[in-house]
């Protein structure tokens, strides 16, 4: 799952980043308020973490014009700012949710995904599709009950799938969801990820649309 | 409240005491000069009376001799009756060639003589009885006649008594009620005081709203003045720790905040170079969140400062053990610090404060300027003002950063190196307590940053530092 960070301080962003990929998530840190706006609107991220006292755009103002602009990703907003009306103004300007530092890297790891899972109308952990079970806390998958191993990107690049499941979803798409800025990417990853996963799940489980992408079949007309 | 319990002194009960006592004071002379005056006057008109009578006693006496020449000597005992319900307290004898020709009725037989018997005309008092006597003796032309008149001097004691009686009594009578008038001024007049002593029981303690009492007399204006300035002085503190409590707390949110992520990475991370990372990045805030602390601490503490011992300090000295102080730090950036004192400058100021002052200064051109950059500073005297210039090739400020420095926490944005922004505002402090001004600009040589402080030379101290509890913050900022 692929998120934004964004915190100027650089021991404290440095510590997030590091925790957030130990707990799965390919996190993109910036250290300022107008980055944040810019790679917000530019790309699909699952969620961010914003902090509000942030240089050159105040985190509210980062807030305030991604909503403007129409950009639904789901905003944890981390500070320092734990006064009342301060929570109610971040809330307001459109934070999905709001956490004062300190905080526990698993806290803010669970409050994520779900927010994610929110975001895609999921209402738990659990996500399902004709007998696949995926939960995105235990990064664990059964198939009708048998638990299959999966790598860190199979499960990663599963996630994606059933977030979207009976949506087509192009290679692109796919990356910039798995991947964060500096990862080498090479032109057939996805398309070998997706090669393991049928081994392992079946090969009618995703679809190939050829010449535009992948989808998660989660109907049973098309099985 | 006991017996045994001391009373309190009272406003009322004293006001009250001191009052009736002048009054009493007062009625009592008053008295005192009545009596003397009276009696003066009195004397002088019975005396008057007395020698009157005697005069017209002689008169008729040398008359009436030839007429009673042979007469029995007790026909001659005239005695007077008594007219009028005083007589008794007046007598009087007529002497006539060492016999006694007429006499009041209450007159002794014997001369009445002073005591030594002989006849001595003119006034004097004699014992007659258990009474004494006020006598007026005087002669015939022939010296054969001689005349006694007598007054009871109890008679005129009487008058006087009765004379200051009506003088005294009234006003005897009516102190009970002047007590009771003046009681009920007094009450009435410490009435604001009491007004004073209600609204400070009825306050909210916590509340430091200014005391107003409307009306209140010119005499407790200075006592509210100095109240109302006393709580707003309270007022300011307690606003200042609560303004540094919260800044405190919220400000070491992040390095607290760094510190756990880094330590639940370095906790969950397998890989021992990740781990090592996490560590000394731990350590680090450790190290972030402890000087955030002590430069609160040591704002706080400036902030309570009213004033500061003066003393005469060597600035280029201080420099200079400064610079020599921070070089491992510009060394391990290979900065070039360039230090231009060629004169001793003593300048009025606390060594420690100072101290802490210039090494913020020369601490910040160095967290921000650039590896390899120039780090100049100078140090001039020129008439009453010691300047101090630290230039350096860092980025420098923009115009609108410049006018934020100092509002505490912030900091120029977008900079790695490590900072609360605290440092700025406890180099105004200290300038601020010397009287120095502090001035910032880009600098023209270096195209960094450039600050400028002057400073009073000694001699020249500002005034407006006085003795206060500086020697104990000097002594802790060492």
């Amino acid at each position: 799952m692929r998120i934004l960070l964004a915190e100027d301080d650089p021991l404290l962003g440095d510590g997030l980043r590091a925790g957030l990929r130990q707990l799965g998530f390919q996190v993109d840190w910036v250290r300022d308020g107008a980055a944040a706006e810019r790679e917000l609107r530019a790309e699909p991220y699952a969620a961010a973490v914003l902090d509000l006292g942030l240089p050159r755009q105040d985190g509210l103002d980062v807030l305030a014009a991604i909503r403007r602009a129409g950009v639904t990703v789901p905003v944890l907003v981390l500070t320092a700012r734990d006064a009342v009306p301060d929570r109610i103004r971040g809330l307001d300007r459109g934070a999905d949710d709001y956490v004062v530092k300190p905080v526990d890297l698993h806290e803010l790891g669970a409050r994520l995904r779900a927010l994610v899972r929110r975001s895609h109308g999921q209402p738990a952990e659990r996500l399902e599709a004709r007998g696949l079970v995926l939960d995105s806390t235990t990064r664990k998958v059964h198939l009708d009950g048998a638990s299959i191993a999966l790598s860190t990107r199979e499960f990663d690049l599963l996630h994606v799938l059933m977030l979207h499941a009976g949506r087509v979803l192009t290679r692109e798409q796919i990356e910039q969801r798995l991947y964060s800025w500096g990862e080498e990417v090479e032109s057939n990853t996805v398309e070998v990820h997706v090669h393991y996963l049928r081994r392992k799940l079946g090969a009618a489980r995703i679809r190939t649309v050829r010449g535009v992408g992948y989808q998660l079949v989660d109907d049973d007309e098309a099985a | 409240m006991t017996a045994a319990a001391p009373r309190l002194p009272s406003l009322q009960r004293r006001v009250l005491a001191l009052v009736l006592g002048a009054v009493a004071l007062v009625w009592l002379a008053s008295g005192l000069f009545t009596w003397f005056d009276a009696r003066h006057e009195l004397d002088e008109l019975l005396d008057g009376h007395l020698a009157q009578a005697a005069a017209l006693l002689v008169a008729q006496q040398v008359r009436a001799v030839g007429e009673t020449e042979g007469d029995d000597e007790d026909h001659r005992r005239v005695d007077a009756p008594s007219l009028h319900r005083y007589a008794p307290r007046v007598t009087f004898q007529v002497w006539h060639e060492g016999r006694l020709a007429l006499r009041s009725s209450n007159a002794p037989t014997e001369p009445m003589a002073p005591p030594g018997g002989r006849f001595e005309p003119g006034f004097h008092t004699v014992a007659l009885g258990d009474a004494r006597w006020r006598v007026f003796a005087a002669e015939g032309a022939e010296h054969d006649v001689q005349v006694y008149v007598g007054e009871r001097i109890e008679a005129r004691l009487s008058i006087l008594r009765a004379v200051l009686r009506s003088t005294l009594w009234p006003v005897a009578a009516a102190l009970p009620l002047l007590a009771l008038a003046i009681w009920w001024a007094v009450r009435q007049g410490l009435g604001p005081l009491r007004q004073l002593g209600r609204a400070l029981a009825a306050r909210d303690p916590r509340t430091l709203e200014p005391l107003a009492i409307s009306g209140a007399p010119v005499e407790m204006r200075p006592a509210l003045d100095a109240l109302n300035a006393l709580f707003g002085r309270i007022g300011e503190l307690i606003d200042s720790e609560r303004r540094f409590t919260a800044d405190a707390a919220h400000e070491l949110r992040t390095p607290l905040a760094a510190i756990r992520a880094q330590a639940q990475v370095a906790l969950g991370e397998a890989d021992v170079d990740a781990r090592r990372h996490a560590l000394r990045a731990t350590l680090e805030g450790c190290d972030r969140a402890a000087r955030l602390i002590e430069q609160l601490l040591m704002l706080s503490r400036l902030e309570a400062t009213e004033g500061l011992v003066l003393q005469a300090v060597e600035l280029a000295a201080l420099v200079r053990q400064v610079c020599a102080t921070l070089a491992p730090a510009a060394q391990h950036k290979e900065q070039q610090v360039a230090l231009d004192a060629p004169l001793p400058c003593t300048v009025a100021g606390d060594e420690a404060l100072l101290t802490v002052l210039v090494r913020n200064l020369l601490d910040n051109a160095i967290r921000y300027s650039p590896r390899q950059a120039r780090i100049e500073l100078r140090l001039r005297r020129d008439g009453e003002a010691v300047t101090l210039d630290i230039e350096d090739g860092g980025p420098g400020m923009a115009e609108a950063d410049i006018a934020r420095i100092g509002q505490r926490f912030f900091r120029v944005l977008g900079h790695d190196a490590p900072g609360s922004g605290l440092g700025w505002s406890i180099v105004q402090r200290i300038a601020a307590a010397h009287g120095a001004t502090l001035s910032v600009g880009r600098s023209a040589r270096l195209g960094g940053l450039s600050v400028r402080v002057r400073l009073p030379a000694a001699g020249a101290a500002p005034s407006t530092a006085h003795q206060a509890g500086a020697g104990n913050l000097a002594h802790r900022a060492s």
